[in-house]
Order: structure tokens, then C-alpha cells, then sequence
């Protein structure tokens, strides 16, 4: 028989899955493209539970969906303390200095996020109704993500953080002043994001580009270049103008539908 | 051929179909209809698509959905630009000015239109988890709609707005005087002109339509209502309960319930999540109203 591959992570799983033991998304349900080539990140079926390393990770509920993972006693994930929504008491928590400390604190991100470590359970969500991205990361995967929308990373994936360069996109850009950036070494890991509303991922072609609302940026391979161009459009009592950032490929961009319009009069 | 009329759009559709084409309502489910005769507009299928003109709008997601265009040259849209998700840069995009800048700018409106020119792609959304509700409109027919709720229209569908004539004023001071405005200062107008059109709306939560009958009546509360028939006419009403034992030991508060009162004929919509009235001031002035002491 014929192993299953996931259209969503590209795993291996066994004949007669019906949801990826990798990532979750469901086996058994054709991708949702539309005629633009977006792609719907797969809506992940209640109780689902899927692996990294030696955990598991569950996910229970759809509105505002909660990652809850069993952690092996060798294994770690890192998050942003106030996702945390429950854990066994015996999981010890530590803190992990991303650096940056006042500049991150000006940026409003926080300069220290929080350890868990295994054995023992403990479960997260964000606090808006939207979906949760599973990203397992391959070795020598980069990906820059929207701040605040990482939910949790497994501890073989490196965390840093890149400044938004350039005056035009930190005033326009839309995406504050710093995005997150995951990175793989020699191992996989696992990423959770929440994304909220709905969660769609095109990949662009080699200088390929997508002009896309700012707020609704939630995550992209490295390798994507994002900058904020203005758009030939005046808006609010003062005329000012209105600006997009623009994607240009190669690689993956991912959008979430509901934002607060970076803009707004 | 089979005649079938969408009993969501009202407009002949094609029974063979999964979903109606021109406003993406499921055609193989029942209704599913309350006790009291409100039927649920069923969410619009994901990647339903609808046809207008030579173009058509893709539905994707179901939280918060996304209507994505694929624009033919000779067609156009408008929307207001908080709710542009994303386009590509071949599709032409321009200002669209409307009349009356200031007053939309106190009214917390959008003061400029954006309008999407084909060939090309372009998605829309709004930032509440609802639905998308598609109204085909047919050559003069004209519709009301609650001030935020439009997504956006095709271009042969006039945009007009009004003062909604319901707002109430608080505060026995002339110093504290506040206006109140329960269902928004202005609401939209919509009406299709020399050809077939489609408006898009964006409900938060869960939508249910009803027919009213010649000069039915129901209280609403204001906030709720998504869109009406203009045929259908509104008013404030207020309801005092009865007191028993309990009094604020304010004299300026008072505890009443703030409603909108329709009539019929016509068909009206509201949506499951809205913004209640929250203050408890005594009401010294209001538009027309009917009144109710328990």
C-alpha cells in the first residue's frame, strides 16, 4: 500500500490516515485553492493530535482553537508567557533572554520568552477566533513571521528577530518594528502560529509579486522580500497616502483575513 | 429549462447548481426556518463562486471569509479601502470621492471609495468573524444597509447614504449633553441602475431575513440590523418596565430599553452580534419614537 504524503507539510503517513501525523491537516479533504492561487491553510479537525519530536501536540476547539502538548521528558518549547493557558503543575518554566531587551520593549515585544519543559502537559491559545498554522520546519528553513502571532516553537528551532529596515516601512509598513524569525540548524522543529480568521498561503514564483494589506501579513519564507510602496490612492480628510507591502518571490507568503486595518481614519 | 428562484437572492437561478451563482447560497439544503419565521442565510459555501457581469467573486475561508475578484477589463468594483486584503499590481486601482466629506468624517465613515478596475485579482475582507452576504440587485431595485456593513458593489449600483433619523439625547445639563445614535448617524443606500448588480455585506455572526407583512411591526434591537427594503419604514421605540421596589439613586438614570421599531411591507436582515445601547441617562429629547410603560 501506498504511503499518504500531506499536501500541507509534504510528510509520509501511513495508508488509511485521515489526519497528518506531522501537522495535522486532514488527509481526506482535497486542498481549497481559488482561481488566484491561494491556498486555505488546513482547518484542523477537533482533537487532532499530531507529533514532533517525542510529543504530541492536540488540538481542541475551533473558534479559538488550544494547542496542548504532551512534552517528552527530553524535549522543550519556547512561547510568549501570556499564551500560556494551562499547565501540569510539575512543568518547570524558565525564561530565555531574546536580547535587544529595550528596544524590544519599545517595540512592545517582549525581550524574554518563556521555556517549558517536558515531562508533563501544558496548553496554549491566543485570543481571537481564527485558525491555527502548524509550520514543521525542515532543517535549514528561515521564516520571518508577524509579531505577536507566534503561539509556540519546539526547542530545535533557533528564534531571533530582524528590525523592519527602512523609515517608509516602519511608518508605513504596517508590521511594527520588528518581525520574528525562526530558523532550523540541523534539526527539524515544530512552529505553531495562530492566525486570525481565516489563514491562505500562496507561493510566489522567482520575482514574482503580491501587493498585500499590511495587517493581514502573518508569515513569510525569508527568502521573500516585503517593502512598502505607496499606492497611486489618497484617503482621510488629509489626502494622505495609502500604502501596501509588496511580496516579491521566491517563497511562501501567508495572510490571515481578520486585521486591524494598519491605516484606519 | 427548470425555473428556480433562489429563495435567499430572489432572483431566477439554475437548479443544477450546488450553490446559486449569483449569490452563493447552498441550493441542496432546507431552510432551515425559526419558530417565529426567521430563516438562517446559510454562510456561503467555501470557494463558492458568484457570476456578475463578465467577472466573478470567489468566497474562501468561513471565519472571517475573504471575496476575492477575478476582474474582466470591461468591469468594476467599489469598496472601501480598510477592507482591500490584497491585489496584484496589474489591477488598476483609483479614487472614488464622495459627496459630503465632512459629515462622513464626524459620522467616523470612510470618505473615500476605492475602485478596482479590471483585468486582474483583488480580495477583499472585513475584521469581524461572520459572513459574507451576497445580494444580487435587479435593475431599480434599491436596499438600505446599516452604516459598516457594505464590503463593497459592482459599478452600475448607485451609492447614496442618509441620515437614519433615529438618535436620542442624554444629559440634563446643557454642558453634559450628549447625541446618540443607535443604529450609526448615517445608513447606506444602494440601488441598481440600467443593469443587473451585486452588493457584497459583511455580517458579524450569524444572519436571519423575514418578510414583513403590510404594516407588520417588530422591535429590533437597533445595532442588529443589517439591511432592510426601503418599503420597510423604521423608528425609535422605547420600553419603560415596571418598577418594582427599585429606583437608581441617581434621578438622572433611568432604566429603559432602547429598540428600533420596522413596518412592512418587505424584507429585513439582522445579524446575531451588535453593539447594545449601554448608558442609563435620562432621555430629555428623541426623534419620533413610540413608547412603551410597563
Amino acid at each position: 500500500m501506498e504511503l499518504i504524503q500531506c499536501q500541507w507539510c509534504q510528510a509520509q503517513n501511513q495508508p488509511g490516515s485521515t489526519s497528518c501525523q506531522t501537522c495535522g491537516a486532514p488527509l481526506d479533504q482535497k486542498n481549497k485553492v481559488s482561481d488566484s492561487g491561494w491556498r486555505e491553510a488546513p482547518r484542523l479537525r477537533d482533537m487532532t493530535e499530531f507529533r514532533f519530536s517525542g510529543s504530541t501536540c492536540q488540538v481542541e476547539g475551533e473558534l479559538v482553537p488550544v494547542a496542548e502538548l504532551n512534552l517528552h521528558p527530553q524535549d522543550g518549547v519556547y512561547f510568549e508567557h501570556h499564551v500560556l493557558l494551562w499547565k501540569d503543575e510539575q512543568v518547570p518554566l524558565s525564561s530565555l533572554n531574546t536580547g535587544g531587551g529595550l528596544k524590544r520593549s519599545i517595540g512592545g515585544m517582549p525581550h524574554i520568552v518563556t521555556v517549558a519543559n517536558g515531562p508533563g502537559r501544558i496548553a496554549f491559545s491566543r485570543n481571537a477566533p481564527g485558525e491555527m498554522v502548524v509550520l514543521p520546519l525542515h532543517p535549514g528553513m528561515e521564516l520571518d513571521v508577524r509579531e505577536h502571532a507566534f503561539l509556540v516553537a519546539s526547542h530545535s528551532v533557533q528564534y531571533s528577530f530582524i528590525r523592519i529596515k527602512g523609515l517608509v516601512n516602519l511608518l508605513h509598513g504596517g508590521s511594527g518594528m520588528y518581525m520574528d524569525r525562526f530558523i532550523t540548524a540541523g534539526y527539524p522543529g515544530m512552529l505553531l502560529l495562530h492566525g486570525n480568521g481565516d489563514v491562505l498561503e500562496r507561493t510566489l514564483r522567482p520575482g514574482e509579486k503580491i501587493l498585500v494589506e499590511p495587517g493581514g501579513f502573518l508569515y513569510k519564507d525569508s527568502a521573500v522580500q516585503m517593502q512598502a510602496v505607496q499606492m497611486p490612492l489618497k484617503t482621510g480628510l488629509l489626502r494622505h497616502g495609502m500604502y501596501l507591502a509588496e511580496m516579491t518571490g521566491p517563497g511562501r507568503v501567508g495572510i490571515q483575513s481578520m486585521y486591524v486595518h494598519h491605516h484606519a481614519d | 429549462m427548470n425555473t428556480y428562484i433562489c429563495r435567499y437572492c430572489r432572483q431566477p437561478s439554475d437548479p443544477s447548481a450546488p450553490t446559486c451563482p449569483l449569490c452563493g447560497a447552498p441550493v441542496d439544503i432546507r431552510s432551515s426556518v425559526s419558530d417565529s419565521g426567521w430563516v438562517e442565510q446559510p454562510p456561503i459555501r467555501d470557494m463558492a463562486r458568484l457570476q456578475f457581469g463578465q467577472s466573478h467573486v470567489q468566497i474562501a475561508g468561513s471565519t472571517v471569509p475573504t471575496a476575492e475578484f477575478t476582474l474582466a477589463p470591461e468591469d468594476w468594483i467599489y469598496f472601501s479601502h480598510h477592507t482591500l486584503l490584497w491585489t496584484e499590481p496589474q489591477t488598476r486601482l483609483t479614487n472614488m470621492p464622495l459627496k459630503g466629506a465632512w459629515n462622513r468624517k464626524m459620522a467616523g465613515l470612510p470618505l473615500v471609495m476605492v475602485e478596482g478596475r479590471g483585468p486582474g485579482h483583488l480580495a477583499l475582507s472585513d475584521n469581524h468573524a461572520g459572513e459574507v452576504v451576497a445580494l444580487p440587485m435587479q435593475h431599480s431595485q434599491e436596499i438600505w444597509v446599516r452604516e459598516h456593513r457594505f464590503l463593497c458593489a459592482t459599478g452600475n449600483i448607485k451609492y447614496d447614504w442618509h441620515p437614519t433619523n433615529v438618535w436620542y439625547e442624554t444629559g440634563q445639563d446643557s454642558d453634559d449633553r450628549e447625541m446618540h445614535y443607535p443604529m450609526g448617524q448615517f445608513g447606506d443606500t444602494f440601488g441598481a441602475h440600467g443593469a443587473p448588480g451585486l452588493l457584497l455585506l459583511h455580517a458579524p455572526g450569524n444572519v436571519f431575513i423575514r418578510d414583513l407583512q403590510p404594516g407588520q411591526t417588530m422591535l429590533i434591537q437597533p445595532s442588529s440590523l443589517l439591511y432592510r427594503d426601503v418599503s420597510v419604514r423604521m423608528a425609535l421605540h422605547l420600553e419603560y418596565p415596571r418598577s418594582t421596589g427599585f429606583s437608581f439613586w441617581r434621578s438622572s438614570w433611568s432604566y429603559r430599553s432602547i429598540f428600533v421599531r420596522l413596518w412592512g411591507p418587505g424584507r429585513v436582515a439582522v445579524q446575531s452580534v451588535y453593539e447594545p445601547p449601554e448608558d442609563t441617562e435620562v432621555i430629555v429629547n428623541h426623534s419620533y419614537a413610540t413608547t412603551h410603560h410597563w
